[in-house]
């Protein structure tokens, strides 16, 4: 989703453009732009012109809507208090941790997986500083792409923190301390997510840390507890794993990588990170933790009642999920309802039960990705401006970015299951795949499940090199009703890893040919 | 009366299609019925005569399974055929005269029964056998339910439709296989996305599954494709606050580190000029423009900051694949500085904001900030004292060198050659 960004045709040409944006045809450029600037600063609390559409939060959510919302000619601006466009995705969350999970395994190949392969290198040595400096360059200049978009698409950026003073009117605390205010006909919330803290435990992002802290330690630590195997607990216990560190992960539940991974895929990758170091501890709670002395101590027993154990680490990553943040926002200045979850209760076209303001991505309902959050951002300006959007939330993919990674699509077999679906299973491992064989990197397989009649494709599900890249396809078969015979019959290039794709296809409706 | 949906117990007869007598073909719509959710129209599954209509047009409440007309197959006089007694069949719909006796293993799925002219195609139905080929695929189908078809846009697929994108693989293959021709796809009800025909519609139009199978699955992904938003369990209320309680300040925010730095510089040899100038060209300049020019020269080509970030032009430059070409070394700053009087008046520090970039001043790069050095500076002025002045500017981390060149620089202009300001 980031390639697109700073297009070719938006060339400088597009700076001039902003600059006679309605409101700024009043003066000369400079001049507006001085005035509008002092007008922030200085924050009067004038009752400044009403928007087609406020949005709070400048997260994957709120920038997309904004920028698209601008292309469909809406007066919009939106507000971010973090300083820096993206929101989690690109600044704590996706990228960052993307980077160092690309950079991480690019080290620990070069270190232990060079011999076989005919390439002898001498000294090699981790510069965790420079590591760092390569992902705050890759942030950087995505967060600064966004702003560009911004500029070309006309909207308003407020830096500053967002709430509800009225149902039209949301109070900004501007970021150099000062205030205004914002009118909208239409408002929309995405505030985003934040970590859940792991009651006992105090976060302070250096010995206890988040995933924000994990992206951004300064030494490799000597042994480190990961709490929560789920997707991003289970990416960062890699990247510090393949660096040195001693990773422990603690997982209540009977599998890693949550409960939408397949269980069959799951205990796949949790037999290939067991062999590149990693420790797992399933049915395991942390019953209590002390974060007093120099080394955190955590005390962890059977999930089911058991003897306990306590586990010493020099860091502690608490992964066990996120929550909606809506903090601070306003909400029962307006009445706004969330459900247990704290998520914002919401209507089958985003709206709140005032239905001029909407709510999509990490603080309402469905799973907590930034393509979703991307997808509903479109959906919900196309509400506002057509009465009609649409997402499917049947073929949303999850990646899992370890090496090898995980990715699926669909239903998984636990679930077919439980909804009483007969269905087929296909598979197909790597191992047998020409192109997985030439890279020398077999490590798992390509499960398909089709519904058991017509053979129409109900899940996919990967565990492998590139899986998060080949998850499209499966995506766009589940998108299009195609069976897997229909999968089958499409000719995929050789030697490619996307062949396993096929085969796997294959093997479900008939037979695999190299298998 | 056909069960047009697995929830049916009764319909009505909105109106007969086809007159007592008449003959039809496959695809003929036979009659309308109406249920409490939409009218559909029942399509022939094969050629053949209406011999007899049991319940007219109109009749309301007609349970499922009990019989509403009775028809025979293509080529039979309807005058002639020996109508059944009613019961012999279990779920029948509009029943099919028997010339043969009735075969025990005869299961009707709830559509149009009707006579079987091959007792042992009839023996075996293809619903309960998948692995039918091709040829027992055609004599099987007439057995099976009749195709139903919605006139409400009925949401259970079910409804043949021209095929406009080029057919998937699966689905010419199988037609293909079983002697059908693309063009015979437009009249297979599909259950796809928009309509599009897939593999399971096929297999179904030909007998190999049971027929209501494609639209179920359609419409348990389509449950599966929204949120499920049933069942939303609210958090309790929280108290309601004051409506004007400004939002907290933000909490997660890192505030970059910030340093103020600070020189003293002289404006004696300002004051001198200025009054020179005076006397000489009989203009007054003020001691802002003095500084406002100063500044001017002091914010060009500073060196880089050590963390600097890149400006929309260095993005612009990457996406070209320039920024190797130039490699900058220094840019032009954007500090204004604070000026405050040693004594006698000794105020405050105060942070400048227009120092915090924004967006406006990214893009625009460098002209503003120089240009509006002027007016800034006034506000400052008040505290200036002829004598030794504090200048300071507020540098955010990394950007330290930048910040004391600037102010060197300063010093330099102003306590050096004023002069050289207003030539
Ligand atoms: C370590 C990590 C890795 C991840 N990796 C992936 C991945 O690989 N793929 C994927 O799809 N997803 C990933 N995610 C999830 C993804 O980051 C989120 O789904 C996505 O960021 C949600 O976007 P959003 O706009 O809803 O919320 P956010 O990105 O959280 O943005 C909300 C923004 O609103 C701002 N805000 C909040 N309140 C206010 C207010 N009152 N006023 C003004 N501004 C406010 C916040 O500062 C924030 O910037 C990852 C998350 C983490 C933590």
């Amino acid at each position: 989703m980031f390639s697109r960004l700073l297009p070719r045709s938006a060339t400088r040409s597009a700076l001039q453009a902003q600059n006679q944006a309605p409101h700024f045809v009043r003066a000369s450029p400079v001049t507006a732009q001085l005035s509008e600037r002092i007008r922030q600063r200085r924050g009067y609390a004038t009752p400044a012109e009403e928007k087609d559409l406020v949005i709070i939060g400048g997260g994957v959510a709120g920038y997309v809507a904004a920028i698209k919302a601008g292309q469909e000619g809406l007066k919009v601006a939106c507000i971010e208090k973090r300083g820096v466009l993206g929101g989690t995705c690109l600044n704590v969350g996706c990228i960052p941790s993307k980077s160092l999970l690309n950079n991480s395994h690019l080290y620990h190949q070069i270190l232990h997986d060079t011999k076989n392969r005919g390439i002898d290198v001498g000294d090699v040595k981790l510069n965790l500083a420079n590591m760092m400096k390569a992902k705050e360059t890759s942030v950087n200049s995505l967060t600064k792409g966004i702003e560009f978009l911004f500029k070309k698409n006309n909207v308003e950026y407020i830096k500053g923190t967002g709430a509800f003073a009225d149902e039209h009117t949301v109070a900004v605390r501007l970021q150099d301390g000062s205030e205004t205010s914002v009118r909208g006909k239409n408002i929309l919330i995405a505030t985003g997510s934040e970590s859940t803290p792991f009651p006992g435990l105090t976060i302070d992002e250096k010995k206890v840390i988040t995933s924000t802290g994990a992206i951004a330690l300064e030494k490799v630590p000597k042994k480190m507890v990961v709490v929560g195997g789920g997707i991003i607990g289970l990416e960062m216990g890699s990247v510090w794993s393949r660096l040195g560190a001693e990773v422990t992960v603690v997982e209540f539940l009977g599998q890693i990588g949550g409960p939408g991974m397949d269980a069959e895929i799951s205990k796949n990758i949790q037999k290939t990170l067991s062999k590149q170091g990693m420790k797992f501890m399933l049915n395991t709670k942390v019953v209590k933790g002390d974060d007093s002395g120099e080394d955190v101590k955590l005390e962890v027993e059977a999930a089911k009642g058991g003897k306990a154990q306590t586990l010493e680490a020099d860091v502690v990553l608490v992964a066990i999920g996120r929550r909606p943040y809506t903090a601070n926002l306003g909400l029962e200045n307006i009445g706004l309802e969330t459900d247990t979850r704290g998520r914002l209760v919401i209507d089958s076209e985003y709206r709140t039960k005032l239905p001029h303001i909407r709510v999509i991505g990490d603080c309402t309902f469905g799973p907590m990705l930034a393509h979703k959050a991307e997808e509903e951002a479109v959906a919900v300006v196309e509400f506002i401006t057509k009465n009609y959007g649409h997402v499917n939330y049947g073929a949303i993919p999850s990646v899992m970015y370890t090496h090898p990674e995980v990715a699926w699509v669909g239903q998984n077999e636990a679930e077919l299951k439980e909804a009483g679906v007969k269905y087929k299973v296909g598979t197909f491992p790597f191992s047998a795949n020409s192109r997985a064989k030439t890279n020398q990197d077999t490590d798992g397989m390509v499960k398909f499940l089709a519904d058991a009649e017509t053979d129409r494709i109900l899940g996919v599900h990967i565990v492998g090199p590139n899986a998060g890249e080949m998850i499209a396809e499966g995506t766009l078969a589940l998108e299009y009703g195609a069976s897997t015979e229909d999968v089958g019959r499409t000719s995929h290039a050789h030697p490619t890893l996307a062949e396993a794709f096929k085969e796997a296809a294959m093997a479900t409706y008939g037979k695999a040919i190299h298998y | 009366m056909p069960a047009l949906s697995p929830t049916m117990t009764e319909g009505n007869i909105a109106a007969w299609r086809v007159q007592e007598g008449a003959s039809f073909s496959a695809g003929d719509v036979l009659l309308e019925i109406e249920t409490d959710k939409a009218t559909m129209d029942v399509e022939a599954q094969d050629d053949g005569v209406m011999v007899k209509v049991m319940q007219q047009d109109g009749s309301k409440g007609v349970k499922v399974g009990s019989r509403i007309a009775v028809i025979a197959e293509a080529g039979d006089d309807a005058s002639t055929v020996e109508i059944p007694a009613e019961g012999g069949k279990e779920a029948g719909g509009v029943e099919a005269a028997k010339k043969d006796r009735p075969s025990p293993g005869e299961e009707m799925k709830g559509g149009i029964e009707r006579t079987e002219s091959s007792p042992s195609a009839a023996e075996s139905p293809p619903s309960s056998r998948p692995e039918a080929d091709a040829e027992a695929g055609g004599a099987a189908d007439t057995a099976g339910a009749a195709q139903k078809k919605s006139t409400s846009s009925g949401k259970q697929g079910g409804k043949p439709q021209k095929q406009t994108y080029p057919l998937y693989p699966s689905v010419e293959h199988l037609l293909h296989l079983n002697g059908m021709t693309a063009a015979d796809a437009d009249s297979i009800p599909s259950s796809g996305p928009n309509g599009r025909l897939l593999k399971g519609d096929v297999l179904a139009h030909l007998g190999r599954i049971n027929k209501e199978h494609p639209a179920q699955i359609t419409a348990r992904l389509q449950k599966l494709g929204h949120l499920d938003l049933s069942n939303i369990q609210l958090a309790a209320a929280p108290p309601k606050r004051e409506v004007t309680q400004p939002p907290s300040a933000p909490t997660e925010i890192e505030i970059p580190q910030e340093t103020e730095l600070a020189v003293p510089i002289s404006l004696s040899g300002v004051i001198a000029t200025q009054k020179r100038v005076n006397d000489t060209l009989g203009i007054f300049l003020p001691l802002s423009t003095f500084i406002a020019r100063a500044s001017e020269l002091a914010n060009e080509e500073l060196p880089l900051a050590k963390n600097r970030k890149p400006t929309a032009d260095d993005l612009f430059n990457s996406v070209l694949g320039l920024d190797k070409v130039s490699s900058k070394v220094s840019s032009r700053g954007h500090y204004i500085p604070q000026v405050t009087g040693l004594p006698p008046a000794t105020l405050p520090f105060r942070r400048s904001a227009a120092k915090k970039t924004d967006i406006i001043d990214l893009l625009t790069s460098s002209k503003p900030a120089a240009k509006k050095a002027a007016p800034r500076v006034v506000p400052g002025a008040v505290g200036m004292s002829a004598g030794e002045n504090v200048f300071s500017v507020t540098a955010k981390a990394g950007e330290e060198r930048r910040a004391a060149e600037y102010l060197e620089r300063m010093k330099m202009a102003l306590e050096r050659e004023p002069g050289r300001l207003v030539l």
